[in-house]
């Protein structure tokens, strides 16, 4: 006897932006870091700056630091990012 | 206009062809899943009075629809019947709620569970057992309807270990994590009346909550003793996991509960005791191995409880034993407890097939 059975996930994708292009060099960009502000993520972003600096030419670097570790970043914070031509972010513990 | 069910179909050979296809898929909690059938999934549909697109909402961080089929997909799958089915829905919807912040609960590596505690007239119609094993499996309803709860996380939110669920241990509360209330036998408001719902309707209160952490005092009548060994325990999960204020919520058994309530005590005096008792020096964290974030705030006093109204006292557990609990919060406020009605389209229709 054949089972005929349902799909339990979600089939209809949400809604969401596509990735920006990849910068071609990051010599003279200005990059944004945006850290969930956990204790372990000051030395990891502070020695990325200075690699981003001296390795890899990078103009400026800014800093913003969430609010709130496990919730989105501030409307603020995502107003800024068009300012700058690449971001790092993610989990940091 | 009939309304047809829209996920996609798949033939599989019998009931043991099926297990494997869904765990093959990542579809599943690792244990047997009832084979959700277009039938058994329009049955739910048609008990709740929901057409099958019917949104029960949008996951507010990653902007994912929830719709009332795929959502008793998941409900079938952890062994739900229909009648369970309102119940799951409803939850969702109070899970979907900002101020709960799902995707936190969920991602964290904090590693909470969703607690669902269930009030008003359902209970009993379902059968939801609130005595012997209130916390585990005590019974077919709320086993089924925990279930669900993380099976739908699972399938519709992709929070799957290593995943969107980035959590370091998680707790067994993962698997299912559902308790109701015993309204009979106390004398104390139900909970969701407490938090606003009018007396006789039923609803669900959700929680991103910690494992429980048992208590025992058998040896005491007074109020404040018994009060007194729930607040060590918030005070010690303060200590030893998060400091911050949040909705803790204690489970008080009959044994404890006839001695307070005889004293007189209602819940809000019950939380007003544990929300000055329940509270810490920042220089503790010291004596546990915090002391490298202590700095100069020692005499910060933290309170488990930011007010009163945020502890949730459920009145549930065996006839005998002087065991409660204490459910601790997924990191303090920055999740919110939600309660919502269960709603009833009194005017509604069934959809026509």
């Amino acid at each position: 006897m054949i089972l005929r059975v349902l799909d339990p996930t979600n089939e209809r994708k949400a809604a969401g932006g596509e990735p920006a292009p990849r910068p071609a060099s990051l010599k003279g960009k200005t990059i944004g870091f945006i850290s969930n502000g956990k204790e372990g993520t000051a030395g990891f972003f502070a020695h990325l700056d200075r690699m981003l600096r001296d390795e890899f030419g990078v103009a400026d670097v800014v800093f913003r630091r969430k609010a709130n570790y496990s919730a989105p970043a501030a409307a603020a914070i995502v107003d800024e990012i068009k300012n700058w031509q690449a971001v790092v972010t993610g989990v940091g513990d | 206009m009939p309304v047809q069910l829209t996920s996609k179909l798949y033939d599989v050979d019998d009931f043991a062809a099926a297990q494997e296809f869904y765990h093959a898929n990542g579809w599943t909690d690792g244990l047997p899943v009832v084979p959700p059938t277009p039938a058994a999934v329009e049955a739910c549909l048609d008990w709740a009075l929901m057409p099958p697109d019917q949104l029960i909402g949008i996951e507010p961080v990653r902007s994912q629809p929830i719709t009332a089929e795929k959502l008793a997909i998941n409900a079938v799958m952890a062994g739900c019947l229909p009648m369970h089915f309102p119940i799951v829905a409803t939850a969702w919807q109070a899970l979907m709620k900002e101020e709960f912040l799902l995707h936190g609960v969920t991602s964290s590596t904090g590693g909470a569970a969703l607690l669902v505690i269930i009030n008003g007239p359902i209970r009993l119609e379902i059968g939801a057992s609130s005595t012997f094993n209130a916390l585990a499996n005590s019974d077919r309803a709320t086993a089924a309807i925990g279930r669900a709860m993380r099976l739908a996380l699972i399938n519709l939110l992709d929070a799957r270990p290593g995943g969107i669920d980035r959590s370091t241990l998680g707790h067994p509360g993962k698997f299912s994590y559902c308790v109701a209330e015993d309204e009979e036998d106390t004398a104390w408001q139900p909970l969701s009346v407490a938090r606003g719902i009018p007396e006789g309707v039923s609803a669900v209160t959700v929680m991103g909550a910690m494992a429980p952490r048992q208590i025992m005092n058998e040896w005491t009548k007074d109020p404040r003793e018994i009060l007194e060994t729930f607040a060590a325990e918030m005070r010690a999960n303060q200590r030893h996991y998060s400091i911050y204020g949040g909705n803790y919520a204690i489970v008080i058994p009959k044994q404890l509960r006839e001695p307070i309530q005889d004293a007189g005590w209602t819940k809000r005096d019950i939380a007003e005791f544990i929300h000055e008792r329940a509270r810490i020096r920042r220089a503790e964290w010291a004596e546990v191995g915090k002391g490298a974030v202590v700095r100069d705030r020692g005499e910060t006093v933290h309170t488990a409880l930011e007010s009163p109204d945020h502890l949730l006292v459920i009145a549930a557990g065996g006839p005998a034993g002087g065991f409660g609990a204490v459910i601790a919060p997924w990191f303090g406020s920055k999740t919110k407890a939600v309660t919502a009605a269960i709603g009833a389209c009194v005017d509604c229709e069934p959809p026509k097939r």
